[in-house]
């Protein structure tokens, strides 16, 4: 019985990765430039698998350091974001177009907190709600919907007002500005974005990954060690050691702190493991995308839905932008992209929450929720900075960050059906409630700090961004509260229950 | 979540259909309640919790006995205090 489910699943992973590859091929047959987005989706199965394997999510980096005292997934996140890092620092002097800082202020902190508490309320952040949907968790895809529709709506309700009262003006900068000054022409105190390539190779390895990743990181790695981990490690440490000794004096020194930190870094394997892999994944994802939108000669994949076929006629299609080699003979209505700039949301790298904001737009644009005025200007979900003027409503299977998302839940469920860990899991009445709060507060924080636990801290903070500190202590602070309510109401539970144990 | 006696000295908590951090956060709280050399086996459906408890377990000093998949997706971990 057990060995034919487990050929059963074996069967159903490569079912996936069949599907995939079909998928892939359509894509190819329809437009090679398509292969751009069949890019994003094989990237999110890599990213599937991985976090799957080493049971990557934020949510557990600062709930079970609180909760439980078990520092794995903090580690484990510190490990792959200052890989991360230092690898992006090569890349970006290939592809400096996709280097970007974002506004640094005090929404940040107020995301944050309320991505923090969302996220242990649900019991998985954005990405670890996404493979954990592909692990056959239907709670996490509750999560999912809530964060994805709180999203939307917030979007087209008070984003609006909130982005441009409080974050649109704030300064965005790197730590290799903050270290170095202004480029050189930019007089002080002027708003100037920083592009990568205004500074050498080596003041960007020197303050955006050594200052802004490595050194913060490896601060906060030795604060988790001081503080949770040194004085259970150092007693155990101690009795093994006296017991060798045969009850002789046993001193505690510097050699033992280190084994005690090496003992954190490297104490789960599986985690550390697919922390470097994932830093990896995520950078070389950078430098391919990077390099397939030289080669199709596009900035961002909205030109390719607008351009202009290379079979229309004069006068036939709006856009003026002409299509180039291998883009799709095809014309798209106006507004699948921001009309403006004829773009959708294309971050080049590894991002989460945007991607889902929009499928729910669209979803209810689809149903007919939102009709397109007749003389085709934008109708009530385009209407707004969100949607209309940053990331456009493409069909979702035109949202290169959309097929990501796709990728990483049919990645976590090839690696799930792989390992026999692959179950079906619905929510509880309790689980539900759980997740539906905890997901629309991640979608409420992720939009205010305009990105979540990927897009605001991970990728920032790799990239030299200090704005990514700035929600990852907003992101600690809710993570903590929210602990703290979770353990009330467990010891609550507990307490009616009948342990018969005789103490 | 169920917690039953299982013999003198040995019990089981199920917190199977739980996510995280319900598995880890019942498995310490219950073996908090327990004396020292006592046994319990856990069940749990939700991957991440494993690796959690694991190391709670490691890092409180507690020892895990075995660990073992009863039926897929779901994990047994034999944990003495």
């Amino acid at each position: 019985m057990a060995e034919a489910k487990s050929e059963r699943f074996k069967i159903y992973s490569i079912a996936i990765v069949v599907f995939l590859a079909i998928i892939s091929i359509l894509y190819y047959i329809s437009a090679p430039v398509y292969l751009y987005i069949v890019a994003y989706m094989w990237f999110g199965f890599i990213f599937g698998i991985l976090q799957q394997y080493g049971r990557f999510c934020f949510a557990s980096a600062w709930r079970d350091l609180i909760m439980v005292k078990v520092p794995r997934m903090f580690v484990g996140i510190m490990v792959g974001m200052m890989t991360f890092s230092i690898i992006a620092v090569f890349i970006f002097t290939y592809y400096p177009e996709r280097y970007h800082t974002s506004q640094l202020g005090l929404h940040g902190l107020i995301g944050g907190l309320l991505f923090g508490l969302g996220m242990v309320f649900a019991g998985g952040c954005a990405t670890g709600s996404l493979y954990k949907t592909g692990e056959g968790n239907m709670i996490s895809l509750v999560v999912l919907l809530a964060l994805s529709f709180s999203q939307a709506i917030f979007a087209v309700t008070v984003f609006d007002s909130i982005f441009e009262r409080f974050i649109q003006s704030l300064p965005s900068f790197s730590m290799v500005e903050l270290l170095f000054g202004k480029p050189a022409g930019v007089p002080e105190g002027t708003t100037y974005h920083v592009q990568y390539g205004d500074y050498s190779f080596w003041q960007h390895m020197f303050a955006d990954a050594g200052i802004n990743a490595i050194l913060i990181g490896v601060i906060l790695l030795i604060g988790v060690y001081i503080i949770v981990v040194r004085k259970g490690f150092l007693k155990r440490r101690a009795a093994t050691m006296a017991a060798s000794a045969d009850g002789g004096e046993v001193k505690m020194g510097f050699k033992d702190e280190l084994a005690g930190f090496w003992h954190m870094i490297s104490s789960s394997k599986r985690t550390s493991i697919a922390a470097i892999l994932i830093g990896i994944a995520a950078a070389t994802m950078v430098f391919s995308l990077g390099w397939m939108a030289k080669h199709y000669d596009f900035n961002n994949f909205g030109n390719v839905l607008v351009a202009k076929p290379a079979s229309a006629g004069s006068n036939t299609v709006s856009s003026t932008l002409p299509a180039s080699q291998g883009w799709p003979d095809k014309t798209y209505p106006s507004d699948v992209a921001v009309r403006s700039s004829s773009t959708v949301f294309d971050p080049g790298y590894w991002y989460i929450t945007t991607q889902e904001a929009m499928a729910a737009a669209w979803s209810i644009k689809a149903v007919g929720l939102d009709s397109q005025p007749a003389d085709g200007s934008p109708g009530y979900l385009e209407n707004n900075h969100y949607f209309g003027d940053y990331n456009g409503l493409p069909v979702p299977w035109h949202s290169p960050a959309l097929l990501l998302s796709f990728g990483l839940i049919l990645g976590a469920s090839f690696r799930a059906l792989r390992a026999r860990e692959f179950k079906w899991k619905f929510p509880t009445k309790e689980l539900f409630i759980y997740a539906v709060i905890g997901g629309t507060l991640m979608g409420i924080g992720a939009r205010i700090a305009l990105g979540c636990n990927i897009g605001a801290f991970y990728a920032p903070a790799a990239f030299g961004d200090p704005s990514g500190w700035v929600f990852f202590v907003g992101m600690g602070i809710g993570a903590y509260l929210a602990a703290k309510f979770v353990n009330f109401t467990a010891n609550r539970k507990m307490a009616d229950m009948d342990f018969d144990i005789e103490l | 979540m169920k917690f039953n006696k299982k013999d003198d000295g040995s019990y089981e908590l199920d917190v199977t259909g739980y996510v995280c951090p319900h598995p880890q956060l019942y498995t310490l709280k219950s073996l908090e309640k327990m004396k020292d050399g006592m046994i319990l086996e856990v069940l749990v459906d939700n991957p991440s919790s494993v690796e959690s408890i694991n190391q709670a377990c490691n890092g409180k000093g507690y020892t895990i006995l075995e660990t073992n998949s009863p039926k897929a997706g779901v994990t047994a971990i034999t944990i003495q205090k």
